[in-house]
Order: structure tokens, then sequence, then C-alpha cells
């Protein structure tokens, strides 16, 4: 039931002197999610930018279990990661298309699908049967999202005119129609009041559950990390200081020294 | 109003009036006269004086209008109704603008001067079309589009004065050279973006303008290149004295030999050219790629998280671009008959970002609009001579005051979910 989905060995990441991450090694299963925390400046968002190809890690391998066939994450740069090995990444601070709609945000996420089927532009210049189908295609899988996260009534309005709340829900449903099999969240709760974010704890569990994929997670509220949360791995200085169970995370001596600091 | 604002406005104005007093003493009040004995100066403090009264009086009134409690908005009221105009019935202007243009060669005050500005107008609407792919959509400021044209002017150039092939194998042909060269100038900015994307592109304008003067053997340098055939309506010369066997459009239609004939042919063909180069737009902003290109231009860091493909995306976008700037440059050299290096100057890339920029980046409408007030009216003007460049200088800071994002700044989806919203 649990394969394994990513497994990441001795990663290294350096920035000229600087170690961002040091030696780290972790793995995160299908149908589960794993969140990453530490305190800040531990090098969380780095380890997504070297899974999502937009840095190229010092040494180390990044393994993606896709359907039973071994993807290397290191062969692969910026965009074709998220098109060869459909792994889907967000923001820290949300980066949505604010001019295009709401559905045009979707459909550019559906970008590879539907090039292939407008035969690069020529059959969909002639407006042919066959890419017109694929396009509503596309759109009823907008419609499906949209649905799940309540927005549809707002599908037609500019992504940059929506609450701050529904562009977090966006940004995941917006990665979710490139059918990732590993998706990455950076730090999605964040700005969000406890409304929003047990909405999004439950769109969360929803994408866990029904999609059947792996979900990497770097949070700061601990409420989400605590409540959804299969697998905690805690960094601190690029390094890997514990990794196991919510529940035994937050019994941790390291980790509470990470984030408390250590008493004299 | 109290009297603490009075004295401020008072305050500001005649400030207002020192500095116009410094800027026209120099420029007007200060005139050189040429006499046998040399230069003398003949000093205009009137037309000075005048210059500065209407500074420091239109000031105090400006100033007085914002400090009242409801502003009066004479040019905010006026470029939102334009706008508002033109959002809601789009496809009414359309059709209504098509249909003018195409009546517009018959029409009773048409004469040949029109006509000619009327050419003039649609070949810069073309390439404002053209451009609009690249500086609109793709959002990729491109300030050496000139070079294209010219690509696509001296190709044709060369092409028909060489082999002798006809207007419409050669313009196809001029295109895709213009194209490619699109593609070579795409591959090495690719990783630019912002200004020194403009700053690239700018070169890369004034290197093929210099190639084109120097390179005497291939482009005949300086001198340009003459007697560029004319096209033919299918097959049927314009003109007066044909070659032997050569059937003219005026004995075939048993017309008078007349000039204008030719100017209303080269005004459909340059109609022609530019409907087919909007249609295309509007359907490739449709699909995928075209969708693509503005998600580029809003964030190109999601769309490599997407898996869009920044590089061929961006490439596209600009051979597209490209190739439409080259058919307006094969239209132009069959139009002009000769083109010499100095048709391609930097000048003509910056009215066409200018006419793109005016227009609301990515608005085929405002294109239209703005070469139209940009190009017809500064060669209506053209008695003003000098003073043309300040009306269009003028025009500029209006826009860029009072609609910044262009005179069309909406934007239509490229589809909708329930329907186009009333």
């Amino acid at each position: 039931m649990n394969e394994q989905l990513l497994v990441v060995n001795n990663l290294t990441m350096k920035f000229g002197g600087l170690i961002a991450i040091d030696n780290l090694s972790f793995s995160a299963n299908k149908n589960q999610i794993t969140s990453i925390i530490g305190p800040n400046g531990a090098g969380k968002t780095t380890v997504f930018n070297c899974l999502t190809g937009f840095y190229k890690p010092t040494s180390g391998d990044m393994i993606l279990n896709k359907e039973g066939k071994l993807i290397p994450l290191n062969d692969y740069t910026d965009f074709k990661i998220a098109k060869y090995a459909k792994v889907a990444r967000t923001f820290q601070n949300i980066r949505l298309f604010p001019a295009m709609s709401v559905l045009e945000n979707l459909l550019v996420a559906q970008h590879n699908d539907l090039m292939r089927a407008s035969g690069f532009s020529i059959f969909g210049l002639l407006n042919l049967k066959r890419y017109r189908d694929k396009e509503r295609q596309a759109v009823e899988k907008a419609k499906y999202w949209l649905d799940i996260i309540g927005l549809t009534s707002r599908a037609d309005d500019d992504a940059g005119d929506l609450p701050y709340g529904d562009q977090r829900k966006l940004e995941i449903i917006r990665a979710m129609c490139i059918d990732p099999k590993l998706l990455c969240l950076d730090e999605p709760a964040a700005g969000l009041n406890p409304k929003e974010s047990s909405e999004l704890n439950k769109l969360l569990e929803f994408i866990k559950n029904d999609k059947k994929i792996g979900i990497l997670l770097i949070e700061h509220d601990m409420s989400v990390v605590m409540e959804i949360s299969d697998h905690v791995v805690v960094l601190n200085y690029g390094k890997k200081i514990f990794e196991g169970t919510p529940k035994a995370t937050t019994q941790n001596k390291e980790v509470i020294e990470a984030y408390l600091g250590s008493e004299e | 109003m109290n009297s603490e604002d009075l004295k401020k406005n008072i305050k500001d104005s005649l400030f207002t009036g020192l500095i116009s007093l410094a800027l026209f003493v120099p420029i007007v009040g200060l005139r050189t006269e040429i006499q046998k004995e040399g230069l003398y100066i003949d000093p205009q403090w009137g037309s000075t004086f005048i210059l500065v009264a209407i500074c420091v009086i239109g000031r105090f009134l400006i100033n007085l209008n914002s400090q009242r409690s409801e502003k009066i908005d004479v040019l905010g009221k006026f470029s939102s109704g334009v706008s508002n105009f033109f959002s809601g019935k789009g496809k009414q202007f359309a059709i209504t603008g098509i249909l003018f243009a195409i009546v517009f060669p018959f029409l009773p005050f048409t004469d040949r001067y029109i006509l000619d500005v009327g050419i003039m107008v649609l070949t810069y609407i073309m390439l404002g079309w053209g451009l609009n792919i690249v500086v609109g959509l793709a959002g990729l400021l491109d300030l050496g589009y000139v070079a294209f044209y010219a690509v696509g002017a001296y190709s044709f150039a060369l092409i028909s004065t060489t082999f002798g092939w006809s207007f419409w194998v050669c313009l196809p042909l001029a295109g895709i050279f213009a194209a490619f060269f699109g593609i070579l100038l795409g591959f090495p900015v690719l990783r630019l973006r912002g200004d020194y994307l403009a700053i690239v592109t700018l070169g890369f304008g004034e290197i093929i303008r210099i190639v084109l003067i120097n390179w005497y053997d291939f482009t005949n340098g300086p001198d340009g290149i003459g007697g560029i055939p004319r096209p033919s309506f299918f097959g049927l010369e314009f003109t007066n004295n044909p070659k032997e066997g050569v059937e003219t459009f005026h004995s075939f239609f048993n017309l008078e030999f007349s000039n204008v004939h030719k100017m209303i042919f080269l005004y459909y063909v340059i109609l022609i050219l530019a409907l087919i180069t909007n249609y295309f737009t509007l359907r490739i902003r449709r699909l995928p790629v075209g969708r693509a290109w503005e998600a580029l231009r809003e964030d190109e860091i999601a769309c490599k998280s997407l898996g869009v493909n920044p590089t061929n995306t961006k490439l596209t976008a600009f051979a597209i671009g490209a190739m439409f700037g080259g058919f307006a440059g094969s239209f132009f050299a069959t139009k002009q008959g000769f083109i010499s290096p100095e048709s391609f100057t930097f000048i003509e890339s910056a009215i066409i970002v200018a006419i793109v920029v005016l227009g609301g980046m990515g608005s085929q409408t405002g294109v239209v609009l703005a070469a139209i007030f940009l190009i017809g009216f500064t060669e209506i003007f053209r008695e003003l001579e000098q003073f043309r460049m300040i009306a269009f200088g003028l025009a500029m800071v209006l826009i860029m005051l009072f609609k910044p994002k262009g005179i069309l700044e909406h934007r239509e989806p490229t589809i909708t979910l329930h329907g186009e919203k009333k």
C-alpha cells in the first residue's frame, strides 16, 4: 500500500561557500502527506527547488517512482520535471497569471496535452474537431477542480481579482491540472485564516485519498502539519535532525531545541 | 476653498511661470536671423510672454480644479468614455471598421493623397498587429522590430529583381526569411528580460541596418535597390506602356489609364494582408500557444513549474511576429519600387512600439486607433513641419497620463466557462 514514491539520497546543495542542504536523505510515500518543517533558513524551499528542477543539486540523487518506472530527477531541468516526471509545485508567494482568467490559468497547466492535440497549432488554426474535443475535455477537467474548491462561479474572472485564500487554492488545483504524481506545496497555509486553513486541510486530504498521489508539504502552521501529515522531516541548517510521525516529532528534544532554543 | 489653498495655488503657478520662462526664453524668445553682416538676435518677447501666461493660467486652473471637492475630469471622462464605447461593442466596431476600410477608396473625398495616407496607416496597423504578438501577448519588449521589416523588404527586393519571380511567390518567401531571422535573434536573447532584452533587440535592429549599408556587393549599400517589380492583378500589369505581349489592367477592363488604379489595388493588398494578420492573431491567441505566450508574460517561473517550455514558446512568438513584419516589408518594397537602408531606422521601430503601447498592450482595436492617431494625424498635419514631433510627443504624454495602460486596456478572456459577460 505505502510504496515509496520519492527517495532522496545524500542530497547536497552548495551556493559558493554556503551549504544550504547538507547530505539530506529522506523518502516520501505514495498516498501520504510528507511535511518538511524547520526554522527559517533551514533549506526547505531549496529542497523543493532541487526537486522541481529550479536548482541543480551539487551532489546526491533524487529518484521518483512513476508507476514502477524509476526516474532520476537529476536528469531533468526546469520545465521538463513538470512535463515528463510529473512533479508539480506551488510557490511560497503565490505565482498565478493575475491578468488571465481563472479558467485560462487552469488551461495553461494543461498546455502540453493541448499543444499535442492542436498539432503544434496547425490543427488548432484549422479548427479541427480533434482539437475542439480536446479543448472541451480540458475545460471539463478545469471545471471538475473548480467545483471541488467552489470557485466555478468565478471561472471567468481575472485570477488576480480573487481573494487571497482563493488564490492559494487556485494555485493548488492549477498544479493538480498537470496530473502530477508528486505535488510539492510551499507553505500553502501562509496567510490563511483558521476557516480557510481548515478548508485547505480538507482539499489536501481529498487529493491524497482520491487522487492517490504523494504530497510534499512545507509548512510553518503547526496545526496544519499535525492534523494532516503522515510523516514529518525536520530540517535545521540544511541537515535532517529528525524524521518520524507527527506525534513523535513534537516530543523530540532536538526538534524543540531547534525551534525554541536549548536551555543552558 | 480657503485662503491657505489660494496662497499655495498662486505660489505654485508663479513657480510654473518661472520654469516656463526659463524654457521659453532660449527656445522661443531668442530667434537668430541671418543678415548680410552675419547672425543677429531677433527677440520675440511678445510670443514668449503669451506662452508663459498660458502656462501660469493653465497651472492655476488645474490647481483650482484639483482643490474643488468635485473635480472636473474632462480628459479622464473622455478617455474612459472611449474605452467603454469600444469594450462593449468590439464586434460591431470591428465590422464597421472593416466595411469602412473596404469602401474607403471609393468615398467622394478620397483622392490620391488620402489613399496614400490610408495605405501608410494600414501598413503601420499591420506592423503594429505583428509586433503586438511579441510585445502585447508574449511581453517581450522588442525595440528592433524594424529589422524584420527590413529583412522582408530586402529579401523581397533581391529575390524579385534577381529571379524575376512574381509578387505572390516572393511574398511568402520574404515572410519565411524574416521568420528565420526572428528565430536567429530569438536564440541569444531568450535569457534576457525587460530592459536588457530591449537593448539587445535595439542593437539587432541597428546591426541589420548597418549590414545593409556596408554589404555593397549584395545589397547595393546606401544606393538602395530600385526597379522592384510591382504586383500584378492576376497577371494584369498596372502600367501605361506595357512590354510586348503583356496585358494591362486598364486595357483588359476597357478603362482609361489612371495611376489611381494601382493605388487602389495596393490599398486592397495591404488591407487583406493586415486582416490576415489580425485574424491569425485572434485565432492563435485562443490556442494553447497563445495562452502560453500570455502566461509567459505574466510569470515565467510559474510557466516552468507547469511544464511549459519557455524557449520554444518565446521563439514561436518571435518567429511569427517577424514573419508578419516581413510581409509588411515586402509590401513596402513593392509599393515604393525602391528601398534603401534609410527607410529602416530606429525611429520606425520606436513608432511601431509606440503604436502597440499606446493602443493598449495586446489590444487589436487599440492598435488601429493608435495607428490612425499617430500616423494618420501626423501625416495630415504635415504643414506644421517641425511641430509634428511635438504633437507626437504630446499625444504620448497625454495617453500615458490619463490611460497609462493604453487607449484600450481591456482584455477579453480567450475562453469562457459561462459565456460572454454582458
